[in-house]
């Protein structure tokens, strides 16, 4: 059968004289196509703290941790980078038109130590102000205030929150935080602490 | 009759994966087959029960890292079946399009693991290289080579970019004369004649009371494909044909997967040309109590899950079956009667996916520790550590 | 071409004693509730008469007795048979259907060592997917599995 034997010489001849197919990888940069889904970040303006990425991660692979005791009231996000499967439900399911979180085009992730593979943001937390529990992220509140228009001035919860992240506080407000009465409807609180000022007169 | 014992496994250069086969033999032919599973067993119907419905498509698609589309879509099929309810058309084609580019990623592994075998390793450089265009076009149409997490129940997750179809199909393109120079080369090759035709032969009977399914039945002359009988996705709207031969020998099933490839590629342009505009999902919410099933066409075969749900948001019952699970038996009757030269070849030319099939234990040294997936992190961290203070870094 | 409420009226007919329940749900799926003596002959009449292809079978617990489903599919009429069976759950025992084809082996095997159900007549049961140190009597499917393991770690291992 000589017309196989001429083609296969062909075919090696041919071999010879093109490039390798490989890349010269490490000392070219691989960049890889636009729609790759590498390491997520968080972004400190945007995310609002609400913990929806974390009810919906199917590995379980971010979490967080209220700091009240200690300075400042704050919430860390952790996202933990050994356990991410990198499948997009978390940027998917943001509340705050998924830029709270996004996955970037970063892969090569490899590390020594398994202890220090995290990532963390800080967010401020607003604290009940007659018993101290946690309520929400300040910038959840005001994301909640803004979307319902107008309707938040039923919670003064949510209009104080709203107000004050404007910075106009008007002076009738301020007055009656001095007043001996019922100022107590008009500060930023829990549920349950509103409840009780609302129906009891204590 | 003197008789001898060999064994294939659990951890041998001629198979991808761990499995065990006990031949007897007498002198060269094989007398009888013993099979022992179980190696790779995860646990994974019970783990599904844990995670709500849209989660558990997470699990699933890492039951296996070949057919990581099979095993989704035919989740996502049962759980639509509960209602039942229609998925948008857009999605529809979507769908169908990453199930086919997943076909051919998958034959043409095989093609090349089978040329390991017989040892052609030319093949298997040249067959892997081209599967590199492939993995590139799934990587555009999804974000990663291999779990794509694309489906969800009610349509897909992530849409196409219409920017990135010309480029998808000028790689599709350029497959196919390198395709149709391996066919070529394969069919007409006389030592692959010599080597293959006539060994290991599945007759009809035998193939259809094991209930074999996939290729390896239809190199049988079981005319059975589930994209034609229980028509799904856009299977129904574009025209392609079923690939069937009769004699059922190796030969046979090496052939048929060739020509599937290009069924599939006939399949993703027409798909691709005609992608209709709209929603891609129809965005579920409660799943009503009752029970679903749902079937996919694997490159392996048919691929079942049933779920049953009781209006929680977690599946109470979910069965997964994988195609090996029904053609492995079947290695008792073609195994029996031949070489044992050419058990190996025979044994994997049902493309065999074996963490499919089950769903890991492993013992230490001594045989007396059950390792879990805990221990198996601590053991690969001291590893890490010794080879830190070899290098110096510590 | 045979139709398809012909195929079903004749089933029906033929086993009414036998049958308990019959749903209908959709064009392409049915499901039939059977009492568990009379498997082997309406199993038989479907693969043999009808040329079904059997499926797999799957075994739920439901929390006051065992069922298991036997899925049948009929190519040329694009439609998916189901049979129910419901056992008693102290002590599940049914009929081994390997007599009538040998796809039901595997699947046996499976259903004996993660949910208990003994079939009488299965040419080898035994183990399939556990570990030969698995403890006996401890079936994971079922919804009262308690983890046996002391020695196992059940955090982030970090």
């Amino acid at each position: 059968m000589k017309l196989p034997k001429i083609r296969e010489l062909l075919e090696a001849i041919k071999s010879l004289l093109t490039k390798p197919y490989t890349s010269k990888f490490p000392y070219v940069p691989h960049e890889p196509y636009p729609s790759f889904r590498g390491q997520p970040k968080f972004n400190p303006d945007k995310c609002v703290g609400c913990l929806a990425c974390e009810q919906v991660c199917p590995a379980e692979a971010i979490s967080h941790r209220d700091i009240v005791d200690d300075g400042i009231p704050r919430r860390i996000m952790i996202h933990y980078t050994d356990t991410c499967i990198f499948c997009g439900s978390c940027e998917a399911n943001c509340i705050a038109d998924n830029e709270g979180i996004k996955l970037t085009k970063e892969w090569e992730l490899s590390f020594f130590d398994r202890s220090q593979a995290y990532e963390t943001i800080e967010k401020e937390l607003q604290l009940c102000e007659i018993c101290g529990v946690v309520i929400a992220c300040k910038d959840h509140l005001k994301w909640i205030a803004e979307k319902i228009g107008e309707l938040s001035f039923s919670s003064p919860t949510l209009y104080q929150s709203y107000l004050k992240g404007l910075n106009i506080i008007d002076e009738n407000i301020l007055k009656a935080y001095k007043d001996k009465g019922r100022s107590d409807r008009i500060k930023i609180l829990c549920a349950r602490c509103r409840r009780e000022t609302t129906l009891t007169t204590k | 009759m003197a008789l001898s014992r060999v064994p294939i496994g659990p951890y041998h250069p001629l198979q991808e994966e761990p499995e065990y086969f006990n031949l007897i033999t007498d002198g060269e032919k094989v007398l009888d087959i013993e099979v022992n599973v179980g190696y790779n067993h995860r646990g994974i119907e019970k783990l599904s029960e844990r995670k709500s419905f849209d989660q558990a498509t997470f699990v699933i698609e890492r039951i296996c890292g070949i057919c990581s589309t099979s095993h989704p879509f035919a989740y996502t099929r049962a759980v639509e079946d509960v209602f039942p309810v229609e998925v948008p058309e857009r999605a529809k084609y979507i769908r169908t399009v990453i199930a086919e580019g997943e076909r051919i990623h998958s034959h043409l592994l095989w093609l090349g693991l089978a040329g390991h075998f017989l040892g052609y390793n030319t093949l298997y450089m040249w067959v892997w290289k081209l599967r590199e265009e492939i993995l590139d076009v799934m990587e555009i149409l999804s974000g990663n080579r291999n779990n794509y997490a694309m489906f969800k129940p009610g349509g897909i997750r992530r849409d196409i970019n219409p920017d990135d179809i010309p480029l998808v199909l000028k790689k599709i393109d350029s497959i196919v004369p390198t395709l149709d120079r391996l066919r070529k080369a394969i069919i007409d090759d006389p030592v692959l004649h010599k080597r293959l035709k006539g060994i290991g032969i599945l007759t009809k009977e035998d193939a259809l009371d094991y209930c074999a399914v996939g290729p390896t039945a239809r190199a049988s002359g079981v005319e059975k494909d589930v994209r034609k009988d229980d028509p799904y996705g856009a299977y129904d709207r574009v025209d392609w044909d079923m690939i069937v031969t009769y004699k059922g020998d190796v030969f046979e099933k090496v052939v048929v997967r060739v020509l599937e490839m290009y069924e599939s590629i006939k399949i993703i342009k027409q798909c691709l040309k005609n992608l209709p505009p709209g929603e891609i999902d129809l965005k579920l919410k409660d799943i009503p109590p009752g029970e679903g099933i749902g079937t996919h066409e694997a490159p392996r075969g048919e691929t079942f899950h049933y779920v049953r749900s009781d209006g929680t948001n977690r599946p109470a019952r979910h069965k997964v079956r994988a195609p090996t699970y029904m053609n492995l038996p079947t290695c008792e009757a073609t195994v029996i009667g031949e070489s044992i030269a050419d058990a190996t070849i025979i044994l994997a030319s049902i493309d065999p996916c074996y963490c499919c099939t089950e769903r890991l234990t492993v013992f230490s040294p001594e045989g007396n520790k059950l390792y879990n997936g805990n221990d198996l992190i601590k053991l690969s961290q001291q590893k890490t550590d010794k080879i830190k203070k070899e290098m110096g870094l510590k | 071409m045979p139709d398809r409420n012909e195929i079903l009226n004749e089933l029906k007919n033929r086993y009414k004693d036998e049958i308990v329940s019959f749903y209908d749900k959709s064009p392409r799926r049915v499901y039939i509730e059977i009492k568990s003596e009379s498997i082997v002959n309406i199993a038989s009449y479907i693969f043999k008469e009808l040329k079904a292809r059997f499926n797999v079978a799957s075994a739920v617990d439901a929390r006051s007795h065992i069922e298991i489903l036997y899925h049948f599919t009929l190519e040329y009429l694009d439609l998916l048979i189901s049979l129910r069976v419901k056992l008693d759950r102290e002590n599940p025992t049914i009929k081994s259907l390997t007599s009538v084809f040998k796809g039901s082996n595997w699947i046996e095997r499976e259903m004996y060592e993660l949910m208990g159900i003994n079939f009488e007549g299965h040419p080898n049961l035994k183990r399939l997917l556990l570990s030969d140190k698995w403890p006996e009597g401890v079936y994971p499917l079922r919804c009262d599995y308690k983890e046996w393991d002391n020695n196992a770690i059940r955090d982030r291992g970090v």
